[in-house]
């Protein structure tokens, strides 16, 4: 009986047992593994699409700030020297003319007779610190712009220059840099149908078309009984860049890579609204 | 029995073999728990973070909104009560805040309103207080002998918000802590406004509404008047805005009769008078005293632009029937009745309908109310005589036993019931049309002056060169009675003229 039970003290685990506990193991490490792969896989995808997300929203903020300030200082300020002062708030191309201003007219689909602005591309006359002692008395207006390349929304800055067109100027080289990457707004139609399709966001691009970065609203002088319309609504000579009076901004971004967990691309839609205070001029 | 106390041994022994095993698997059972539950919490604190970023990152662009509202909501706040007749202007709530109207008001004199919250003191004067004014000293030290700090300490009100009966709201009002209102010279604005190709003079600038510029002569206008506000949110997010304004007032043209009709003789005038109703006159004699106001010389009963009009005025056509021959001698005036005469110079601003459209834009822009129409509200007819200016966009109709003060502007048709009343100036300018309603005869008659012209097309389309045909039938009533009184005393006030805005960067 002694011998029987020492024997049976050491007798250890029996392969079955082993089998077992080792089967348990790998299976609940197994899982615990899988479900780490999978959360590091989301916490980088999510961190991209919030890289993407801050890049855009301060991209977003930075517009916004610049279309509230449009068009200052007014031309009342000084009478002497037009590159002074704002002749307009937005800037134009082509034909821009400082006075008497001959300005084009913005119609749908970013086409029309204006080459800048449109639906992706936008010039602001502004003064950004006019408090600069560097540039004292009269510190020079400037010409801000806003385009997109590809899936790049770029920005530049040029002084304004009298008898200079401010899309030539400001498409000089060094000019403008990039600003917020993989902005999708003007994708080819087969990758938006791939957005809407695959990555399931049947709402951001409506109809399958491409969404303007820029909208432009107009005030009407010529026919004052109205209030500010949409400006591709509007009739010459309210449709020009001289009237816009609010510019509401969509910005569609991806993140860089698609998402690791199911391959498809993530995107983010951010909305703002700039809205000119400075009078006509 | 003895195998059978065996077998009862070997189960004994198995059983406590069993209890010995699972006292020795506890631990692990506890550290696998404790293994899969801070993987679980990893992967919760993950989210978090991450959720916690992206709401943060929203956050920052609500704020950064907030606080730019928040500060055109102190501008809008002082622009506002620039205005005398507004009831929280300073002038009557803060007598003696801002100078007397002929003394600019300086450069390196600012005043202060103050938007105080929860009793905590505001001082922006004072550079080591909670909510210093620094860019006073940026903008204004040069011109003011290097001063970094606006003098201490600087006259201040408190703003609407902290006064009866906004005071006592149960939500606050917006977060904007002070506003600066300061005069502006070529030194501070960092501008040569006269040419001489430096900035330095520091006398005031004043602001031409003529030439859209400015001045250091304070005969070309009002003072140009800088608005500085600061908003600061409590998450410390702040923001510096900017307003260059100025008083502009509506000047308007001279009337040269008491019915004056703006037109062309390609498209000439519609008109029927009553034919039915013998006490309907239209007199250019100047009648009624206002407020010690004493009325002067005679003018024209009916003043038209051309010769084709003066016809259609007395005798019809384009579908009006004129004046019945007998009704004739109520057109008195200073001419002959009946006094239906071409004006001899039509004022500047009356001679086109773009000229016209400016003039209606500018009152537009100074009106104390705009209204859709077709009715106006019984606010607006006040038991006294305390003349606004109403501006109608759209059809209005003028009926009942009412009497309204002030300039009336009817952008589209006005409907003119027989027992109303207009004490002062009625401009029926846009459609150009005025129709009466079924019945002539009534007690209410117009005195001050009355202006019509067409001079929009039907979608709303300024006319040019030409103004439009302009149409009055069936206008019952007592008539129209010219009166300069009425007419001084119902000039629209002043607006305030935003005439620059930017944000300041800090």
């Amino acid at each position: 009986m002694k011998l029987g039970r020492r024997h049976t003290r050491e007798r250890g685990f029996t392969l079955i047992e082993m089998v077992a506990a080792l089967g348990i193991f790998l299976l609940v490490t197994g899982a615990a593994f899988t479900l780490l792969t999978s959360s590091q896989q989301r916490y980088r995808t999510e961190s991209e699409v919030l890289t993407s997300f801050q890049e855009a929203r301060l991209g977003l903020d930075q517009m916004v700030r610049d279309i509230n300030d449009a068009g200052f200082p007014p031309p009342s300020f000084a009478n002497i020297d037009p590159t002074k002062v704002t002749s307009a708030p937005f800037g134009w191309s082509p034909g821009y003319t400082m006075i008497p201003q001959s300005p084009c007219q913005i119609v749908t689909g970013g086409g029309g007779p204006c080459f800048t602005p449109t639906d992706f591309d936008i010039i602001i006359e502004t003064e950004p610190n006019p408090n600069d002692p560097a540039c004292t008395p009269n510190c020079s207006v400037q010409w801000i712009r806003y385009q997109l390349q590809g899936t790049t929304l770029m920005r530049g800055m040029v002084p304004k220059q009298a008898s200079h067109d401010p899309a030539v100027d400001s498409s000089a080289a060094g000019v403008l840099v990039p600003f917020v990457q993989n902005v999708v707004n003007n994708s080819p139609t087969l990758q938006i149908g791939q957005f809407q399709l695959e990555a399931a966001y049947p709402a951001v691009f409506p109809g399958g078309a491409p969404v303007p970065i820029f909208q432009y609203t107009c005030d009407t002088p010529s026919t004052p009984l109205n209030p500010a319309q949409p400006c591709p609504t509007l009739g010459a000579p309210d449709n020009s860049p001289t009237n816009i009076r609010d510019v509401s901004i969509t910005l569609i971004v991806a993140a860089p890579l698609p998402d690791a967990t199911t391959g498809q691309p993530r995107l983010v839609q951010l909305e703002g609204r700039g809205r000119r205070i400075n009078p006509n001029q | 029995m003895k195998g059978q106390a065996n077998g009862f041994r070997q189960i004994e022994m198995r059983l406590r073999r069993t209890t010995r095993k699972r006292r020795q698997e506890a631990g692990i059972a506890l550290l696998i728990a404790i293994f899969i539950l801070l993987l679980i919490g990893v992967v919760a604190i993950a989210l978090v973070v991450s959720s916690g970023t992206e709401s943060a990152l929203a956050g920052n662009y609500r704020s950064s909104t907030n606080v730019y509202y928040a500060a055109v909501a102190g501008l809008e706040e002082v622009r506002a009560r620039l205005r005398s007749n507004n009831p929280n202007s300073f002038n009557n709530t803060a007598p003696g805040f801002l100078p007397p109207p002929a003394t600019p008001l300086g450069d390196c004199a600012p005043v202060y309103v103050i938007n105080s919250r929860g009793g905590e003191a505001i001082t922006p004067w004072d550079l080591g207080s909670g909510y210093p004014d620094t860019q006073f000293g940026q903008e204004h030290g040069a011109a003011c002998g290097g001063a970094i700090a606006p003098p201490s300490s600087s006259p201040a009100t408190s703003s609407v918000w902290n006064r009866s009966p906004l005071n006592v709201l149960p939500f606050p009002g917006p977060l904007y802590k002070w506003v600066r209102l300061n005069g502006v010279s070529e030194k501070s604005l960092n501008l040569d406004v006269d040419a001489d190709g430096q900035a330095d003079s520091i006398t005031p600038l004043y602001y031409n509404s003529a030439g859209n510029s400015y001045s250091n002569d304070s005969a070309v206008g009002p003072q140009a008047l800088e608005l500085t506000a600061l908003a600061v949110l409590p998450n410390g997010s702040q923001k510096l805005m900017q307003y260059l304004v100025a008083p502009i007032s509506v000047s308007l043209p001279p009337f040269l009769a008491a019915l004056t009709i703006g037109g062309s003789s390609a498209n000439s005038v519609a008109f029927s008078a009553p034919t039915s109703n013998a006490n309907y006159s239209i007199k250019g004699g100047d009648q009624d005293s206002v407020n010690g106001c004493a009325p002067g010389l005679p003018v024209h009963a009916v003043g038209v632009f051309n010769a084709a009009d003066q016809a259609n005025v007395t005798a019809g056509g384009n579908g009006g029937t004129g004046i019945p021959a007998a009704d004739r001698p109520n057109y008195t005036g200073s001419s002959g009745a009946p006094d239906v005469n071409v004006i001899a110079t039509v004022p500047a601003s009356l001679q086109s309908p773009a000229q016209l459209e400016a003039l209606v834009q500018s009152i537009m822009q100074s009106a104390d109310v705009v209204l859709p129409g077709p009715n106006l509200p019984p606010s607006v007819y006040s038991p006294s005589p305390d003349p606004m200016t109403i501006v109608v966009n759209g059809d209005l109709d003028l009926t009942g036993h009412q009497t309204g003060y002030g300039l009336l502007l009817v952008r589209g048709n006005l409907n003119y019931g027989p027992d109303a009343s207009w004490d002062g100036i009625v401009m029926v300018v846009g459609k150009g049309t005025v129709t009466g309603s079924e019945s002539e005869s009534g007690s209410g008659e117009f005195d001050g002056a009355f202006l019509l012209a067409k001079t929009l097309d039907g979608s709303g389309h300024t006319l040019s060169p030409n103004f439009g045909r302009a149409t009055m039938k069936n206008m019952g009533g007592n008539g129209i009675r010219y009166s300069s009184c009425w007419t001084q005393a119902s000039q629209p006030l002043a607006s305030v003229k935003i005439l620059s805005f930017h944000e300041i960067s800090q």
